[in-house]
């Protein structure tokens, strides 16, 4: 059943309300998230720009269902009407009332997740890093049928990466960009709804960045793809629909 | 799926699961072996110690009870017992032909009754031999010549009968423990080698001559007692030895003695004699009342021959407790045809009983021994395994934490925490099947050729470990049981999984957005 808070924007595909999130180093609190608040249409593509430590990441690994939002502190709430905890909604779902399978699920069909260090696995081939989401969705039983079906839409995805003839080769055989390229076609395998995209450029050269953000930009005009977008590269930034900056925890315009 | 191929990839990439294999492999290798080696030599223990033993014995010590024959005649009739053996057991001393005096245990015996309640036949040493022991490459035994001899040696000694080559006189023999008279050299092949003995003559000189004891005299000294177990007066009788036998078992085969059945009852005054009415004298001489007549004293019957023990087999499977209540059976029919002449039928508070065994409670306290060996052997074992135990925690936990980063990447692409835990235990059974698989075929390997690999070390390297001199066992035992084997390989998996399951918990539970941070 969906529940949509009062306050939602009803009409964004992935909306985040006054989230707040504090680590804890040592003995001393961290607070990342001050009530970031973001709505994200269906098919926008949205940077979010700020600078290192700003929470951008933060934010993403919470839209993207990798982490969890802190409860709001009583002060906080009476001085801007936050909710009690911060809400993420995918499609007017509230992710923080999903169970632990449900949240697995989300993370496995309707988000992908691009990292800036490509987090491939190293002992899999290129092939097998990008089906690796097909098999984790299907379980032991459902891929042994879905394989070959996996494999072909690998292979496809791959093949529109310029990734063809890298198929059985391993990531420490790659370069920075064809690492990246991979982590793309990784995050697109299942085809989720959104693609998250975590400083894709920031360990690549400016020109192999550029390529990256070209095929980013081709794909989702082709596909209609939602994408967010974290970067501290305001030249980055500029390709996307949409800019929000984020400064000390908080989104400063959206 | 992503589990089958992730543990493939990680079993061929990795060294660290190839040495959590490794330290399976040579745990449950280090088991099996230990298990199979110690278990075959209590079982080589226990099958000696029984050789010269029946299922059952019927037993009134010392004193003996009579009309033995009769008792043996009424167990023979049971469908369950293949042998009954009419024996005397006694105590005496051995003069040995060095001079020595010894104390041993004396058996009567009747060899062919005796050799189908026991494992006599197979026991008696000196036999002609055709092929040599399977360690005896130069031939050594003399058993493998002459086989007229020992042949004639066997049959000596199945009859406890000695014919004098000289004389051609027939007298009532011994056979010896092997290891009684101390005058065989024991090689590390089996094999027995006479040494020379000298024997100090009364004019001072030494007489070498050839340890080889059949042919040679021992004198036995036995102090005989009457129905009511007082001393008699010491009886000295010189034997043949007609052969020795080998149990396998130090403890018998260096304190026993076994004699002709006849001879000893004779020596122990336990044979058939007459009884007379001694009318205030004992037997001790001397008057009790009187100054003794010169008449002999008027029989009034006859005291039949006695035995202490009657030994019983039963046929192979018939279980202990069953042949126990069959003898006990036979022995109410015995006593009731005999009654306040025999020893009573066993029950409770019947005092005077006659003594009914199984060999499982003759030999309660060595098989108690041997349980708690087994048990403590066992306890170590399990140490063992809660070593390897550990050893694949601290790996497992290693590895972990080398893929902490793949981890959260699985996380990231919608693994759940199940999914990932039994990444880790799929990760562990894989480990622990194969080094366990490889454990079993290296431990079938090494115990199946334990006696060539301990030959070889001797040869090569001076190495004597299982020293036949210590163990009285030739051959060091080299059978791997199938079930133990079984059991060892499943709780050599069983502890890797519950190895890695605390590794596997960590795994799980670990932070998706840290793992990926995790440098």
């Amino acid at each position: 059943m969906t529940i949509v808070p009062a306050g939602i924007h009803l009409m964004a595909h992935l909306s985040a309300q006054a989230v707040f999130k504090t680590y804890r180093l040592g003995r001393v609190d961290v607070p990342v998230l001050r009530g970031a608040s973001i709505d994200v249409d269906k098919g926008e593509w949205v940077a979010i720009l700020g600078a290192s430590g700003s929470g951008k990441s933060t934010l993403l690994h919470i839209l993207g269902g990798l982490d969890r939002p802190d409860r709001a502190d009583r002060q906080v709430r009476a001085e801007n009407g936050s909710p009690r905890r911060g809400r993420v909604v995918f499609e007017g779902r509230v992710l923080s009332d999903l169970s632990a399978r449900d949240l697995d699920r989300y993370r496995c069909e309707s988000v992908g997740f691009v990292f800036q260090f490509y987090h491939l696995l190293p002992e899999l081939t290129v092939l097998e890093n990008v089906t690796i989401g097909a098999m984790v969705r299907r379980g032991i039983a459902g891929y042994h049928g879905a394989a070959p079906q996996a494999r072909a839409r690998a292979s496809d995805l791959l093949d529109a990466f310029g990734l063809s003839p890298r198929l059985r080769h391993r990531p420490a055989e790659l370069s920075g960009g064809e690492r990246q390229r991979v982590a793309i076609a990784r995050a697109l395998m299942n085809d989720p709804p959104v693609l998250l995209a975590d400083e894709p450029t920031g360990n690549l050269d400016r020109k192999t960045g550029a390529s990256i953000l070209d095929a980013l930009e081709s794909h989702r005009k082709a596909t209609g793809r939602t994408m967010v977008i974290v970067t501290h590269d305001p030249d980055v930034a500029r390709r996307a629909s949409r800019v929000v900056r984020l400064d000390d925890g908080r989104v400063v315009n959206a | 799926m992503y589990q089958v191929l992730l543990t493939r990839r990680y079993l061929t990439t990795k060294v660290m699961p190839l040495l959590a294999a490794g330290a399976v492999m040579l745990c449950t290798a280090m088991i099996l072996l230990v298990w199979s080696i110690m278990g075959g030599f209590l079982e080589m223990l226990l099958t000696s110690g029984r050789t010269m033993v029946g299922d059952v014995s019927i037993t009134w010590p010392t004193v003996g009870f009579g009309y033995y024959d009769e008792l043996v005649s009424e167990l023979g009739k049971e469908p369950d017992i293949t042998g009954a053996a009419p024996i005397i057991e006694a105590f005496g001393m051995l003069r040995l032909p060095d001079g020595r005096v010894i104390g041993v245990q004396i058996k009567g015996i009747d060899g062919a009754t005796y050799a189908k309640a026991t494992g006599y036949a197979d026991a008696l040493w000196w036999k002609p031999l055709t092929t040599p022991l399977p360690r005896d490459k130069e031939h050594k035994d003399r058993r493998l010549i002459d086989p007229d001899f020992f042949r004639k040696a066997y049959a000596d000694g199945m009859s406890l009968r000695y014919q004098d080559p000289q004389t051609g006189a027939v007298r009532p023999a011994a056979v010896l423990g092997l290891e009684v008279s101390g005058f065989y050299d024991r090689l590390p092949s089996g094999v027995y080698v006479p040494y020379n003995v000298g024997e100090r003559l009364e004019n001072g000189t030494i007489r070498w001559q050839d340890g080889f004891m059949v042919g040679k005299s021992v004198t036995l000294n036995v102090l005989p007692l009457d129905r009511k177990g007082r001393a008699i007066q010491t009886v000295s009788r010189s034997f043949p030895v007609a052969n020795e036998f080998k149990t396998g078992l130090y403890d018998i085969d260096k304190q026993t003695v076994l004699v002709d059945l006849g001879a000893l009852q004779q020596m122990l005054k336990m044979d058939k004699a007459e009884r007379v009415e001694m009318s205030g004298q004992d037997i001790y001489g001397g008057a009790a009342g009187g100054e003794g007549g010169g008449s002999a004293p008027p029989v009034i019957g006859i005291a039949p021959a006695r035995v202490t023990t009657v030994l019983v087999r039963a046929k192979a499977g018939v279980p202990p407790e069953r042949i126990r209540r069959v003898c006990l059976d036979a022995y109410t029919r015995f006593e009731s045809a005999h009654h306040a002449q025999v020893p009573g039928v066993p029950g409770p508070g019947v005092q005077g009983a006659i003594r009914m065994s199984t060999w499982e409670e003759d030999q309660a306290t060595f098989i108690a021994a041997v349980q708690k060996e087994t048990v403590m052997v066992l306890g170590i074992l399990i140490f063992i395994s809660i070593v390897a135990t550990f050893l694949i925690l601290a790996i497992f936990w290693a590895m972990i934490r080398e893929k902490t980063k793949d981890i959260g990447v699985l996380r990231a692409v919608g693994a759940s925490r199940l999914g990932v835990a039994s990444l880790w235990l799929s990760y562990g059974l894989i480990i622990g099947a194969l080094g366990s698989a490889l454990g079993l075929a290296l431990a079938s390997g090494i115990v199946w050729n334990i006696n060539p690999i301990h030959d070889w070390m001797g040869r090569a390297l001076g190495i004597t470990v299982w020293d036949p001199k210590v163990y009285y066992f030739t051959v060091i035992p080299n059978r791997v049981d199938p079930l133990k084997a079984l059991l060892v390989g499943c709780g050599g998996v069983a502890f890797s999984v519950l190895g890695a399951l605390i590794p596997a918990v960590r795994a799980a539970y670990m932070d998706p957005v840290q793992s990926l941070r995790f440098e």
